[in-house]
């Protein structure tokens, strides 16, 4: 099957097939790419992924438009998706390093059950928890606050932090810590002073990841922030397309400044995602 | 030898110190309120009598009813009675500290009748109460300082009890866990006289179980293992408290909530009605969007289209850029990644745009080869295709570069060996590929199907459930529920707990598949 090509024919029509997938696959990119650069607000106006006329006209407009005290939008709400995602990585981060050491490292009792707890909240999806995050968000007055969207963005982190890094720490060799042990080293130093700086490669793909899901989360955003100055980007691209007045060169734009970052980091990351996600699961 | 008969009553006596001090914090509260609501209730009725109240009452006035103002006839004025029988208009330049409180008291008394209540925030208590002429409101405040916590009682009953504990022990034999269950219940009696018959049954529920488990040797083991994974403990502990905090708090709210109604922000439980009303279609037929079955319906075909599309172009696609003679091929890869690469929900987005009517691109193209332009989401059909092209077109990579890194793991000489016995094409590809692709394919696709069976964002951007909640899966269903359709949080916490009882069943089951599958 490896070794021999098959016949003309047939190469020809995997050829061309996959050709038209790959059409299929960059078409809807490619207009959202044209509207971005060509006036108007409708979506599309020729079937030609080409724009036909070009200019920069949604960018400036994106970029200068202002709310009643001045505060130029889209870079605030790019603050706030930023400040956000940081510290969701942050808390995600610090408090899911301590239990995927254990979880990787020491036996005891409770271990499988931890293990399949931090499995399940993570598989889950986070709109089964939105109706009491939102209740109770409501009761605390954090609603329309970034740092509620934080607790409630940790939900999801925290799990995700805790299994990707256990696999991680799973891959790392045994025999340092061992030798650290002899030498007469606490456990808490050989975790604080080993194995963290080893595990620094995966901390920084286990962040990322994190970032980017709170970069792109949007429905809980949308829930629970309903005042336009604690909006993040995603409330903002999906209000520019609204049911009654759509302005998709806006969103175009809006799409591309705010994706593009994370596509980024995606192809730079993918190869690390799709180990951990599958191991999770094999192992679990 | 068991251990020391104080290990286990330390622990019977901690956990009936908390019980019984939330027990006492609590009851104390409530006799607080009640006793300052009564107080003020008191002077508020003197003073409708014409008698002078009590001290600690900081303001207390017969107030007349209200009259327009003379000048502006929109301002409506009250007036009070001072201790010397001569009245006193409330507000103005010369008021009282109280004078607007006194004022928003008679009118709350007008429109809902006598009331007392506690002014949390500034530790006043207000009571209105009916008198000739008008309403009597007095203002009363609290002594500072409330009842102090009865250390010396619970200090004697715990010393009382381990007396107890100790005897039984040294008697031995069965008096041990006799003692131990008595003397640790001592602290059930105050209990009962705080807070009723069933929190001190469950402090003695719970020293009888302690017990017990100290008779079996359960808690000597228990111990055993504390301390043998005691780091691995300390290890867990900040992240299992955040856990507990943010995710269990929620979980068991969101169970709690579904026995609830809410009717604008007042919560009447109402027990299993949400969950019967769900699960009984509420009186709706099977085809009527509202009803669960239906919605049930469709988010199954919607997880099983999606799967299968999934899978089968993934496979498909994996099995074709494996091929040594496919030039490009790294590049295919790179391109065809490129859905799972963009955030979903502009990807939806994106969709929604494409499926337009007017200006969509697909019926750009649709007119361009000459064919109608079809309104995609005025018919079930159509709106649901749109919501599978969507879907599909973001999620076949996922499935592709899991395939793709199965088939690489397969040793290029197995084809060679099975080449050389002459095994066809079909056979090899039978027993070769498929056997190395199902290791890995199956997880992904439970992760897969739980992801679509979940797909928020394609269904609530794309279709957004047209026509008329039609094309809606549970999670979208619920969430209009909740924030769509009259705020029915009740119902739509409901509809989350079947979702998350349904997602347990199928990983049982599927877990079940698989261990089947591995035997």
């Amino acid at each position: 099957m490896n070794r021999r090509a098959p016949k003309p024919i047939s190469q020809g029509l995997v050829y061309l097939g996959i050709s038209m997938l790959t059409v299929i696959v960059l078409y809807p990119v490619m207009v959202i790419l044209k509207k971005a650069f060509e006036p108007g607000r409708n979506f599309a106006t020729s079937v030609s992924p080409v724009p036909t006329e070009f200019s920069l006209e949604h960018f400036e407009n994106l970029l200068s438009s202002a709310n009643s005290s001045g505060d130029l939008l889209f870079l605030r709400y790019a603050w706030n998706s930023t400040l956000v995602a940081l510290a969701t990585t942050i808390v995600g981060l610090c408090l899911a390093c301590t239990a995927a050491y254990a979880l990787s490292r020491f036996r005891f009792a409770g271990r499988r059950f931890g293990i399949a707890t931090f499995l399940a909240v993570q598989m889950f999806p986070g709109t089964l928890l939105l109706m009491p995050l939102y209740v109770i968000l409501h009761k605390l007055g954090l609603l329309n606050s970034l740092l509620g969207l934080v607790l409630v963005y940790a939900t999801t982190a925290i799990p995700f932090c805790v299994w990707t890094l256990k696999g991680y720490f799973d891959s790392l060799p045994k025999e340092l810590e061992e030798a650290a042990r002899l030498d007469g080293a606490s456990s808490f130093k050989i975790f604080y002073m080993i194995m963290l700086p080893l595990a620094k490669p995966g901390l920084a793909v286990t962040g990322l990841f994190s970032f980017m899901t709170a970069w792109n989360e949007f429905i809980l955003a949308s829930t629970f922030l309903t005042d336009d100055s604690a909006y993040t980007l995603p409330v903002l691209l999906k209000s520019s397309v609204g049911q009654y007045s759509a302005d998709w060169g806006l969103f175009a734009a809006g799409a591309i400044l705010t994706s593009l970052p994370v596509m980024a980091l995606f192809y730079f990351l993918q190869r690390y995602l799709v180990g951990g996600l599958t191991a999770g699961s094999v192992k679990g | 030898m068991r251990r020391n008969w104080w290990h286990a009553y330390a622990l019977a006596g901690l956990v009936s110190v908390i019980v019984a001090t939330a027990a006492f914090v609590s009851y104390r509260n409530a006799a607080f309120e009640r006793r300052e609501l009564g107080r003020a209730t008191h002077a508020a009725t003197s003073v409708s009598k014409g008698l002078r109240p009590m001290d600690n009452v900081v303001a207390a006035y017969l107030v007349s009813p209200a009259v327009p103002s003379e000048h502006y006839e929109f301002l409506r004025e009250r007036s009070v009675t001072e201790a010397d029988g001569s009245h006193r208009r409330l507000g103005g330049k010369n008021a009282g500290p109280f004078d607007k409180r006194i004022y928003d008291a008679a009118n709350q008394y007008d429109k809902s009748g006598p009331f007392v209540q506690l002014v949390t925030d500034t530790d006043y208590v207000i009571a209105a109460q009916p008198a000739s002429g008008g309403v009597a409101v007095a203002i009363t405040t609290p002594p500072k300082g409330p009842e102090a916590f009865p250390w010396l009682v619970v200090l004697g009953l715990l010393v009382m009890g381990s007396l107890v504990c100790a005897a039984g022990t040294l008697v031995g034999g069965s008096a041990r866990p006799l003692g131990l269950a008595l003397g640790a219940s001592g602290l059930a009696v105050p209990t009962f006289l705080w807070s009723g018959l069933v929190i001190a049954l469950f402090l003695v529920a719970c020293s009888m179980l302690i017990a017990w488990a100290d008779w079996r040797g359960s808690l000597e083991r228990a111990g055993r293992e504390l301390r043998k994974g005691g780091i691995a403990y300390a290890f867990l502990t900040p992240t299992a408290m955040a856990m507990l905090v943010l995710v269990g708090i929620p979980f068991v709210v969101g169970l709690g909530l579904g026995f609830y109604n809410n009717n604008h922000g007042e919560w009447t439980f109402v027990g299993l009605d949400n969950f019967i009303q769900i699960l009984s279609g509420d009186g709706r037929s099977l085809s009527d969007p509202l009803n669960f079955w239906f919605t049930l319906g469709v988010t199954v075909a919607w997880t099983a289209v999606n799967v299968v599309l999934h899978v089968s172009i993934g496979v498909a696609l994996a099995l074709v850029l494996r091929q040594r003679w496919l030039k490009g091929r790294h590049g295919f890869r790179m391109l065809l990644i490129l859905p799972w690469a963009i955030p979903n929900y502009i990807t939806a987005l994106i969709w929604k745009g494409m499926f337009q009517f007017e200006y969509g691109a697909i019926n750009s193209v649709l007119s361009t080869v000459g064919l109608d332009k079809v309104n995609w989401f005025s018919e079930w059909s159509t709106s649901f295709a749109s919501n599978v092209a969507t879907n599909t077109w973001l999620g076949f990579p996922f499935m592709m570069v899991v395939a793709l890194g199965a088939l690489e793991n397969i040793p290029s000489d197995m084809y060679e060996a099975a080449e050389v016995d002459g095994a066809s094409p079909w056979q090899r590809f039978h027993h070769i590929t498929i056997p190395h692709l199902m290791p890995a394919m199956l997880p992904a696709l439970a992760l897969g199907a739980i992801w679509t069976f979940n797909m928020f964002n394609v269904i609530y951007l794309v279709s957004d459930g047209r026509p008329g909640g039609g094309t809606d899966i549970l999670v979208t269903e619920a969430y209009r529920w909740a924030f769509e359709r009259g705020e029915r949080y009740g119902l739509a916490a409901a509809y989350a707990t079947i979702i998350f009882l349904i997602l347990i069943l199928w990983t049982i089951i599927g877990s079940r598949l698989a261990k089947k599958d591995a035997e």
